[in-house]
């Protein structure tokens, strides 16, 4: 009997601690998913703009399962210290909702990474980019998500500055090559938001026009922003399965 | 016998006197230099889709100080027969003709001045063919330096004239070919398959799942008496007796003995 209290209390006590780290972990990805809603690189009209499912909902999920995962470990620890099956299958059948409802985040934010591709951002922008006739409010968000890009890292284009000659773009229709081989956001701009040289920039002169591609800065913050919440997520997981069937086990054997 | 007769000596000396002046009035220098896209710095737009870029001939007309550089621009089936006796500015080499029926045209005029030799170390040299784009209707500007509308190949030389006389030219250059912009081919933005961490994740979630499904199947029908026996317990504040053996338990197997 003394063995198996100690069994019953060492049950209890690792239950309890599992759901403490679970309440825990839940806050952590709430906050997680909450940095990742706000947008902080300015990358959210691009993402919205590719017709591939919206990585932000992923984040969305990943916030109302943070905050009931913090809840429920609030319940599981009661059940557990009160022994009482009610509370306990209540725990546990929330637990496997919200387990499923998280899975799905983790699956989707890893599917949405896998089709950020170069060439998704690079026809987005050949076929998007100061568009004459915007079509609808996002191409002009397109454009204006594009300049505060290449602005903001000091890049030109996806691959480089090449992407405007070696395809056919909208802005080529409105703009001609001789005066406008690429943006003028392409070129080092002085405080006054001027090119230094434009006729520098117009050559191709190293040093007055950025020649880097710009899906480095694209690809950065989208990767961590999906693997925080696809690998975040999914550790989460194996540890609540692993409480899950803690519980699971500890329930049954309680008695009526 | 002698081969000339006293009747064509005259001849026989008034050819080669010809022959000698034919040059001198024809005399076109041919400088060794060759016209060439610049290497050096390496530009980003050296070929673009309506223009390129070419070195300055930087001490190549030293001898020719009163003389006007024009550039010559041609297609390149028409660089052979190009005639340097052409005047720049008329209908025949206006750019606005460009390509039909004009096949070669002149623009960016300078004097010796404007190409200093030696060229200063550091300094950016070239000229760059087809960035005007103010006077590509203009046909009081038949000079103008406007952007190519094809994409060539192009043969370009530079041509010296005093006056209206060609006195030097460079050799034509190699065929200059500009950039086409192609169509975006949508095939590849299709999903490539699937990285092995999404698989991964799905895989292991799925499973993981199932095992919990699983779990609580066999935790609702199963669950009252399965674990009963050692691993059975009761709630804490509903226990008043515990179960234990009694003294009269373990008396009877001892009396057996």
């Amino acid at each position: 009997m003394a063995k198996s209290d100690d069994c019953i209390h060492i049950l209890q006590g690792l239950l309890v601690f599992g759901n403490v780290v679970i309440g825990m972990c839940g806050i952590a990805l709430t906050a997680e998913c909450i940095y990742f809603v706000s947008n902080p690189h300015g990358l959210y009209p691009l993402l919205k703009a590719t017709e591939n499912g919206d990585i932000n909902a992923a984040a969305w999920i990943g916030i109302f399962v943070g905050l009931a995962l913090f809840a429920l470990s609030i319940l599981g620890i009661i059940g557990v210290i009160k022994a009482s099956r009610t509370l306990l299958l209540v725990y546990i059948i929330l637990m496997l909702i919200t387990f499923a409802f998280e899975m799905a985040s983790c699956i989707t934010a890893a599917t949405h990474r896998d089709s950020l591709t170069p060439e998704l951002f690079l026809k987005q922008m050949l076929d998007r980019y100061q568009k004459s006739e915007p079509a609808n409010n996002s191409d002009s968000e397109v454009t204006k998500a594009w300049d505060e890009l290449m602005l903001q890292n000091h890049c030109c284009g996806v691959t480089g500055p090449s992407d405007w000659q070696e395809y056919q773009s909208a802005f080529r229709l409105t703009h001609s090559d001789a005066d406008y081989p690429w943006p003028r956001t392409c070129c080092v701009l002085d405080t006054q938001g001027l090119p230094v040289s434009l006729d520098g920039c117009k050559l191709g002169v190293p040093g007055y026009y950025n020649s880097n591609g710009c899906y480095d800065a694209i690809s950065g913050p989208v990767n961590t922003h999906a693997w925080g919440v696809a690998w975040f997520g999914f550790a989460i997981l194996c540890w609540i399965f692993c409480v899950l069937l803690g519980t699971m086990f500890y329930w049954s054997g309680i008695e009526y | 016998r002698p081969h000339s007769l006293p009747r064509h000596v005259g001849v026989h000396t008034m050819l080669p006197l010809l022959l000698l002046l034919l040059p001198a009035a024809h005399g076109i220098a041919q400088l060794g230099y060759r016209p060439a896209l610049t290497t050096e710095p390496l530009l980003g737009g050296v070929t673009t889709g309506s223009t390129f870029v070419v070195d300055q001939p930087r001490c190549v007309f030293n001898d020719y100080g009163n003389a006007v550089i024009w550039l010559v621009v041609a297609l390149d089936q028409a660089a052979s027969s190009f005639n340097n006796t052409e005047r720049p500015g008329s209908s025949e080499t206006a750019f606005q003709r460009f390509p039909d029926p004009v096949r070669a045209y002149m623009t960016l005029n300078a004097t010796l001045g404007s190409y200093p030799c030696p060229k200063p170390e550091g300094e950016i040299a070239v000229l760059r063919v087809g960035s005007e784009t103010s006077c590509t209707e203009d046909v009081t500007r038949p000079t103008c330096n406007g952007p190519l509308p094809v994409p060539g190949p192009y043969r370009v030389k530079f041509l010296a004239l005093e006056g209206s006389v060609p006195v030097a030219e460079t050799a034509w250059s190699v065929p200059i070919t500009l950039r086409t912009a192609k169509p975006f081919s949508s095939t590849s933005t299709a999903g490539s398959g699937h990285s092995a961490d999404m698989i991964a994740i799905t895989t292991i979630l799925s499973i993981l799942f199932a095992i919990l499904l699983a779990g609580l199947v066999a935790m609702l029908f199963w669950g009252s008496d399965s674990c009963g026996g050692s691993s059975t317990f009761s709630k804490p504040e509903s226990v008043t007796v515990r179960r234990y053996n009694t003294h009269h338990v373990y008396d009877q197997p001892a009396a057996r003995l």
